[in-house]
């Protein structure tokens, strides 16, 4: 246990206060509730503010060959809010990547939901470090987290912290998070039926990070996800 | 059931009772108040040790100077003055009958359900060592379990009797370094529990720690250390309890566990410390160190905890699976009451291959408590085909306290599997209107539901305790229906 994510009691004091002129500041990728796809290529923090009755849908790839710092912050103003968060980490080389979500439910009777999957090969490491806030009068929230991971190789690493801090009563909150390997009898049944070893890995992995992807309609990024989990395989 | 209703026992449970929250009028000797290596040497000399053990207090006191308190928790502690505390205090023996134990403390004990005197029990038979503030008063079934070869005493004695044993494990599991609370505890510790099985013996009984914080404006400081050898097994249970005061008292123990080659440890603890009252003052800081290592192949450390206690609890059992195919389990039910801080969860580290480890924690938050579960999984590079599973729920009662999880999860191993999942919820109203539908009120219903909820810890622990448990949890929880 470090000490890089100290909290204190009473810590609703973490809810940092925001402002309209603050909601109007941010970028506004998938605000309109279409989904948003953003390709991550280099340390950037995001901030959203979600009011009332909005939308809020934004997936985060990083592809291989990138590293980088990712601080997320999504703050709940009103009820009727509903946040899909999802990302995908493809990681392999000496690829450093930092996932920092930190999802603060301000106004009850709001949903989000988080799922983010990552694959590591070769040195990589992969850090999620993600929080769900949930402050005192936000009763009738509904906030999910899911975070899988699978580590490819003998040198890479995984670190996974999900967080819930609840000061409401009245939620529906849960977090998972999984760190394992492509199983082995999957790959037996395939193999058997003559798919070859490396295919049937590409095809786990596909189905790995498919339920991020579910929505994507840019074929071309489709094709480079694809292409990076293949360099992967091997 | 209506909003007034449900205040109505909310503010019942929230003022519910600590029945072991007398004083036992007894002379005693204090040191003075204080800490420095004075105090240490004292400490030392009315305790009779050698000058090793000397100079490994001396030592950690060094230590301990240099360290800042930790503050990572998610907890509200209060400033503590370290030189405010009476660092010893031991009931005064009667010149006349030196071997005797005084008929008050005897009668404490038997208040608390504690027999200090060897007897049959309906329920089996528990040797038992109760300790009062800083001295151990009695081991019960010594000599029987001697004949098996089985060491049971106090740490004082066994200082005495069997140096070279403490010598070889004291500080193996927890360094004196290891932290803040338990470089202190190793500078200042009293007395505690030792426990020696040697290889191949199966205890025939249940071993048990009692602990019992008496005088005003003391800390308790004991160290247990437990050692059970090649393919033996024990199970082991702590219990403990404090008189009600306004003022803060400190806890800060140290318990060392273990456990060699295909050796089986159970370790329990109920620990009912005194919560504070409604208002959250008073109440015992419990920031104590618990670490097992299962040193050899097969060697199985379990945990099981129940805690109801404490204003402040600061408690992580731990394991160090460095034993190839050694296994562990941290069952915990947390419950926090009124201002009741509870930040507890536990470490499992796994080194060796084909290690595997189980936490099931079921957090319990009522009134305006904040109750945590924290826990680290490490996946070192060697824990080849290493496993581990971790369920951590959180019920809320009320709208006024909080649940929180922070698990870490490393996992350094490609062949490793690490799952976790965490749940917060609150008691149904299709549960409670189920229960009232068949003529079930409130409160039993809270309690029948609370009891389910926490059922798959509680069916751990030896029977004794289960029962205790059971009652404790129905106690510190009545009034709080939301």
């Amino acid at each position: 246990m470090d000490s890089s994510n100290s909290s204190r009691a009473g810590a609703a004091a973490e809810l940092r206060p925001y402002s309209a002129a603050a909601k109007r500041e941010w970028t506004r990728p998938g605000s309109d509730g279409r989904p948003a796809v953003i390709l991550i290529d280099s340390s950037q923090q995001r901030d959203f503010v979600v009011g009332a009755g909005e939308k809020l849908d934004v997936t985060f790839i990083v592809l291989p060959g990138t590293s980088a710092e990712i601080p997320v912050n999504v703050d709940i103003a009103g009820p009727g809010a509903v946040v899909n968060l999802k990302g995908l980490y493809l990681s392999s080389g000496k690829d450093q990547v930092s996932f920092n979500i930190n999802m603060r439910h301000h106004a009850g009777g709001s949903v989000s939901r988080q799922l983010f999957n990552g694959l590591a090969s070769g040195e990589a490491k992969c850090s999620f470090f993600g929080k769900i806030i949930v402050a005192q009068d936000a009763q009738k929230t509904e906030a999910y987290q899911e975070n899988h991971n699978i580590v490819l190789s003998e040198e890479a690493l995984v670190n996974t912290k999900p967080q819930l801090e609840i000061y409401a009563d009245d939620v529906k909150c849960s977090h998972g998070a999984t760190v394992g390997k492509l199983n082995e009898d999957e790959q037996f049944y395939m193999r058997s039926r003559g798919i070859p070893e490396d295919e049937a890995k590409v095809l786990q992995m596909i189905s790995f990070v498919a339920p991020v992807l579910s929505g994507l309609e840019d074929e071309i990024l489709a094709t480079r996800i694809e292409n990076a989990i293949r360099s992967l395989a091997i | 059931m209506d909003q007034r209703e449900e205040d109505k026992i909310i503010e019942g449970i929230t003022s519910q009772e600590y029945k072991e929250g007398f004083v036992t009028d007894i002379r005693q000797d204090f040191i003075p108040k204080g800490l420095n290596e004075d105090i240490i040497r004292t400490i030392s000399s009315l305790k009779q040790e050698p000058d090793w053990l000397l100079e490994f207090r001396l030592d950690a006191f060094r230590k301990w100077q240099s360290m800042k308190m930790p503050t990572w928790g998610h907890l509200d502690l209060p400033a503590i003055d370290f030189q405010d505390i009476i660092y010893y205090a031991a009931p005064k023996k009667d010149s006349d009958r030196p071997k005797e134990i005084d008929p008050k403390l005897e009668e404490t004990f038997e208040k608390l359900g504690i027999p200090v005197r060897e007897r049959e029990a309906l329920a089996g038979v528990v040797a038992v060592d109760a300790v009062f503030d800083s001295v151990s008063v009695a081991t019960t079934f010594r000599a029987s379990l001697a004949e098996k070869g089985i060491i049971f005493c106090s740490f004082s004695e066994a200082v005495k009797e069997h140096p070279d044993l403490v010598r070889k494990y004291l500080a193996s599991v927890v360094p004196a370094g290891d932290n803040f609370y338990a470089a202190l505890n190793s500078a200042v510790f009293s007395d505690g529990s030792f426990c020696y099985i040697p290889k191949g013996v199966k205890c025939p009984m249940d071993l048990s720690s009692y602990f019992r914080i008496n005088a005003a404006g003391t800390g308790q400081f004991e160290r247990t250390l437990i050692v059970a050898d090649e393919g033996s097994s024990l199970s082991y249970m702590e219990g403990c309890t404090a008189p009600m005061r306004d003022e803060n008292q400190l806890h800060a123990a140290v318990v060392e566990i273990v456990v060699e080659k295909d050796a089986d440890v159970r370790y329990s603890t109920v620990q009912n410390w005194y919560p504070g009252d409604a208002q959250g003052r008073g109440g015992i800081l419990n920031l104590v160190t618990k670490r097992g290592i299962c040193k050899g192949s097969g060697a199985h450390l379990s945990w099981t905890q129940v805690e109801t206690g404490s204003a402040i609890t600061w408690k992580y059992p731990s394991t160090i699976l460095k034993g190839d195919y050694s296994t562990s389990e941290f069952y915990s039910v947390a419950v926090t009451n009124n201002y009741q801080q509870a930040d507890t969860g536990t470490k499992m580290i796994h080194i060796g291959r084909g290690t595997k480890s189980r936490i099931v924690s079921k957090g319990i938050s009522a009134g305006h408590s904040q109750n945590s579960y924290r826990g680290l999984v490490r996946m070192n590079p060697g824990a080849v085909g290493a496993r581990n599973y971790s369920q951590c729920d959180s019920l809320l009662i009320g709208s006024k306290c909080g649940a929180h999880t922070f698990p870490d999860i490393q996992s350094h191993n490609p062949t490793a599997i690490v799952e976790h999942e965490a749940t917060t919820s609150k008691i149904s109203e299709e549960q409670l209107f189920y229960c009232n539908q068949r003529g079930l009120d409130a409160e039993d219903a809270v309690g029948l539901i609370v009891n389910g909820y926490a059922h798959e810890v509680l069916s751990r622990l030896p029977m004794e305790f289960a029962v205790e448990a059971t009652k404790l949890l129905q106690v510190s929880l009545e009034g709080s229906v939301g």
